[in-house]
């Protein structure tokens, strides 16, 4: 039996809810299921925001979360409430029976339960007070109960518990005990709903390991397996893990961290260490990548490798730090003064970001460039079981080498050739003296602003790029689903691509001619490729979370045909119902055959 | 939970036969007055009288439902399940949940039906017991069951004579241990018990005549054979099975209304109208005493016909109508020609 289930647990900061999602899916992970799951934090201190734990585990490749929840469970029933219409019929609501203050008509999740789902009723709170003697373990309790009605084995949430709290022995006692209150409850409750287990299929290929981890983490994976060496940042949600994590791990491998004291110093400091040779990145978000933009410029015309990783989140200005969104698109691509054509790439699932995490620093050398890895909040903490390869598939150096000088020739950093990549030399290096700055210069990089230079040098920077559409081992775009010619094309980039291949599968199962193409590489654009898939298409959809339709502008601007845009600004990640809708709608599906 | 405030809030407490039809009879009376049901039960309305279709192989609780979820969607008649009503404030219009939650109502339907009964000096033996009033219950007693499995059961009321007959049917061995409660809710005079008794045992079921609950000494857990209960009498026989299951009558749901202000003897009191001694606050169904006129006393209507008209009447009265009540079936229990039990109990839809 297939398995495709999605659990959510709803609670307040403070309640633990992150830390049960977490050990539900490193439980569920370790068992031999695939996860994937997307955490909502509060943007506000502890104990008033709403934490959401989400995730959905399957023995089949999924691409995204559900829209329908298959178990909610409910920590708090303030912040949980208005979550209950997401579980689907026949689905399980778990919640606190009872409560220690008077509430008012409509206070207490039994109230919202619908009549199609399932309710049970758990002494949360009291089952963490006996078997503990305090009730902080409620989120542990729950794992038990859950454990218990899903007849998932105990052993491996105890493996999940015991990593958890490794360094707090108090900790991963009382919540071995919390569990166990919890699955002795679950043994007396008669199960009702539909929701079940089946198998986990082994996925295990020679020599790979497979792990749960969020998009964040992979970032930082393919940074390190590429050989990161320096890493200048300043802290902003979602991206912080980036730095947080690359802060434990580089000092292990002999590479260094600074915390600068802005965005602007980050930058600064990345594209001199890029100068200097090292391969060298930054992490950001919306408005840390505003404070960049000039930097960036300098590292576009001193064609210095430089790396920045943005995680996306709801803009303009301080906008909404915890939602996410995909509107830096526009400012990854093209902001920023002058001509400044800058490599741009868009992972669309956890695995594409240690792909991309990694082969980010191979094209920022490769291509002497600044290359931006554009995700979003709702990559960055969404978690997905990747199977790594043994050995990292990124190439240690890619710089083009200068040969050795003609006796009297002079070193020319800004060399013209015909592929328009000059051979870099490293500063230090003998007989290759040169200069950078942000002026523009002639070959030797000495300030040269005649009307030919520049003509010259700017075509240089945007022609170089080109080779990037070439870059090996890399999936700059991909088409999926039907071959040939279809009713229905789905274009999209980033996070938001998995929902369109779910919702791109749906639509075929309705006989829908359909198919999808997932662009990666956005600048520079790969416009042959999606140009012959849009070819085959009746229809183009075009689904992304932000209201502009900034990647329908870019494809607007590269590939000359009309296009239909699905926006969303909701905050959250797009609903596949809502793009299967859209499919439908362009198929000439009628509302009587969709329900049919 | 907003509504508007002229809008009126009828609440059903129960959603047994009686609750069910009175939330659909309000729902048509009042198309937009707010009909809520406050219930024990986790599942949907369900007729208890398909519980014993379990040891026929319906196990899966959607085959039991009366009616789909789309129907209280389609009605708007909020279900409120696994809610027990923990107390009613009759003056207040309130009702407290057991979890803290107050509810206001306008009018208030009692439905609360009856549990079933386990006389004083057996309750001790209670866990060792295997109930059969609720799907839950159901499931785990027929999980317990072995294929042609032995049931005792004790009392052995209409429900339990019912259960008996499709136990039998599925070549299952049946037990009964009789007693007062035997035939309930049926009054059997000494004179016709001897020829009940003799149509079970044409039926197939085994009578322990006279050993009553009363002649009881213990239920013991763990004894030979595929067997996991023992029954010991006062006189020292025994008797072994895989499950003991009382059928002793109901007792009707009360509690939470004590205290609320309406009057209570056993059951609700209620008139002919099925109003208990507070304006705005009925009942019906098994919970109810209602006054009989011609036999100048409160009395308990049993069976199903007879719950569900009450159901209706109620909500027909709440919605401003003072028809009184009239039994919807008889009540006596017969033995036919052929020497079968006929009962007025046994006939359902
Ligand atoms: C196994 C079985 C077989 C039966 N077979 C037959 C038969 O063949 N023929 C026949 O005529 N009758 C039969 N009956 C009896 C019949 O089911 C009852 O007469 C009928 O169910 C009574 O209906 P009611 O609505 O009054 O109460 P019930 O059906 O008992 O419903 C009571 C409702 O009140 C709720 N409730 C109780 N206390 C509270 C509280 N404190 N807070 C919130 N909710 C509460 C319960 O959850 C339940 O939903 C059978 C009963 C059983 C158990």
């Amino acid at each position: 039996m297939a398995t495709d289930i999605q659990i959510s647990i709803v609670g307040s900061a403070g309640d633990g809810t992150i830390a049960a999602g977490e050990i539900l899916r490193g439980a569920l992970a370790g068992m031999g299921y695939k996860v994937i799951s997307f955490d909502v934090y509060p943007p506000e201190i502890r104990g008033f925001g709403k934490c959401i734990a989400r995730m959905r585990i399957t023995t089949e490749q999924a691409y995204s979360l559900k829209h329908k929840s298959d178990v909610l469970v409910s920590l708090d029933d303030s912040h949980a409430i208005p979550h209950a219409d997401e579980v689907r019929e026949c689905g399980a609501v778990i919640y606190e029976r009872g409560s220690i203050v008077q509430l008012p008509e409509g206070g207490h999740m039994s109230a919202h339960i619908g009549p199609g789902q399932l309710p049970y009723p758990v002494p949360i709170r009291e089952l963490s007070e006996k078997s503990t003697g305090a009730n902080r373990s409620r989120n542990i309790v729950v794992l038990g109960f859950l454990a218990g009605l899903l007849k998932l084995p105990a052993e491996a949430f105890q493996k999940a518990i015991a990593k958890k709290f490794k360094r707090k022995a108090a900790a991963a006692e009382a919540g071995e005990a919390a569990f166990r209150a919890g699955q002795d409850f679950a043994a007396q409750t008669f199960k009702l709903d539909d929701v079940l287990f089946g198998p986990p299929v082994s996925t295990v290929v020679a020599g790979a390991t497979v792990e749960m981890i969020s998009g964040n983490a992979a970032i930082v994976r393919g940074a390190l397996d590429a050989g990161i060496d320096t890493f200048f940042g300043y802290p902003i949600t979602p991206a912080t893990s980036i730095m947080e994590r690359l802060a434990t791990e580089m000092p292990k491998r002999g590479g260094r961290l600074l915390q600068t004291e802005d965005e602007i110093a980050a930058i600064s400091a990345v594209v001199g260490a890029g100068f200097a040779g090292a391969r060298a990145a930054t992490s950001t978000s919306g408005p840390g990548l505003s404070l960049m933009a000039e930097m960036l410029g300098m590292g576009v015309i001193g064609e210095v490798p430089s790396v920045v990783f943005v995680s996306q989140r709801g803009g303009p200005s301080t906008g909404m730090p915890t939602k996410t969104e995909q509107s830096d698109l526009h400012m990854a691509v093209y902001g920023g003064h002058g001509d400044a054509p800058r490599i741009v790439i868009a992972p669309t699932n956890v695995d594409g970001c240690y792909r991309c995490g990694g082969k980010a620093f191979e094209m920022a050398e490769a291509y002497q460039t600044p290359v931006i890895v554009l995700i979003d909040l709702y990559l960055s903490n969404r978690y997905e079981t990747v199977v790594f390869p043994s050995r990292p598939p990124f190439e240690a150096d890619t710089n083009r080498k200068p040969g050795k000088l003609a006796a009297g020739a002079q070193y020319k950093r800004f060399a013209l050739t015909a592929d328009h990549i000059s051979p870099r030399a490293i500063p230090g290096e003998k007989g290759n003296m040169h200069v950078v700055t942000g002026l523009e210069h002639n070959e030797l990089g000495r300030p040269n602003d005649s009307a030919e230079m520049h003509e010259a040098m700017s075509r240089k920077r945007h022609e170089k790029l080109k080779a990037a559409l070439r870059h090996p081992d890399f999936t700059h775009f991909k088409r999926f689903g039907d071959e040939g010619p279809v009713d229905v094309g789905v274009i999209s980039w980033g996070s938001t691509f998995g929902e369109c291949l779910e919702a791109m599968i749906k639509a075929r199962g309705e006989g829908i001619r359909c198919a999808a193409m997932k662009v990666v590489m956005l600048s520079p654009f790969p416009t042959h490729g999606v140009t012959a898939f849009m070819t085959d298409c009746k229809q183009v959809l075009v689904p992304e979370l932000n209201y502009q339709g900034q990647f329908a502008n870019l494809l607007q601007a590269n590939v000359a045909r009309p296009v239909t845009r699905l926006n969303r600004v909701s905050g959250e990640p797009m609903k596949v119902e809502d793009i299967l809708d859209e499919i439908r709608r362009l198929a000439g599906r009628k509302a009587a055959q969709k329900a049919a | 939970m907003a509504t508007a405030k002229n809008v009126r809030h009828h609440v059903v407490i129960g959603s047994g036969v009686a609750g069910s039809q009175a939330a659909e009879t309000l729902r048509e009376c009042e198309p937009d007055a707010r009909v809520t049901i406050l219930t024990l039960s986790s599942l949907l309305f369900y007729n208890r009288y398909d519980l014993p279709k379990v040891f026929r192989g319906h196990r899966d609780w959607r085959e039991f439902l009366a009616y789909p979820a789309e129907y209280y969607r389609e009605r708007r008649i909020g279900m409120r399940r696994c809610s027990r009503v923990a107390g009613v404030d009759a003056k207040r219009r309130a009702i407290l949940l057991d979890h803290k939650e107050e509810i206001r109502f306008d009018t208030l339907l009692v439905a609360s039906g009856g549990r079933g009964y386990v006389p004083e000096e057996l309750s001790e033996f209670r866990p060792l017991m295997h109930p059969f009033s609720s799907y839950t219950e159901a499931m785990v007693a027929a999980n317990e069951v072995p294929d042609r499995g032995h049931v005792i059961m004790l009392g052995g009321d209409m429900i339990g004579l019912d259960l008996a007959r499709t136990l039998l049917d599925t070549r299952h061995r049946v037990t009964l241990v009789a007693g007062p409660q035997t035939f309930w809710p049926h009054e059997v005079g000494a004179d016709e018990r001897p020829g009940l008794v003799a149509a079970l045992e044409k039926m197939g079921i085994e009578v322990v005549e006279g050993a009553d609950a009363g002649g009881i000494a213990s239920i013991e857990k763990g004894a030979r054979g595929l067997s996991s209960r023992r029954v010991l009498f006062k006189d020292g026989t025994e008797l072994y099975g895989d499950v003991v299951m009382p059928f002793f009558g109901l007792v009707p749901s009360v509690e939470f209304m004590l205290g609320s202000g309406v009057d209570i003897e056993r059951g609700l009191l209620v008139n002919p109208a099925l109003r208990t001694t507070n304006e705005g606050i009925y009942a019906a169904g098994d919970v109810c005493q209602i006054w009989s006129d011609a036999e100048r006393r409160y009395r308990f209507y049993y069976g199903w016909k007879n719950v569900r008209a009450m159901g209706d009447l109620a909500a027909r009265n709440i919605a401003g109508g003072a028809d009184p009540w009239v039994p919807a079936q008889d009540e006596t229990l017969h033995v036919t020609a052929d020497g079968n039990i006929q009962s007025p109990f046994w006939e359902y839809e």
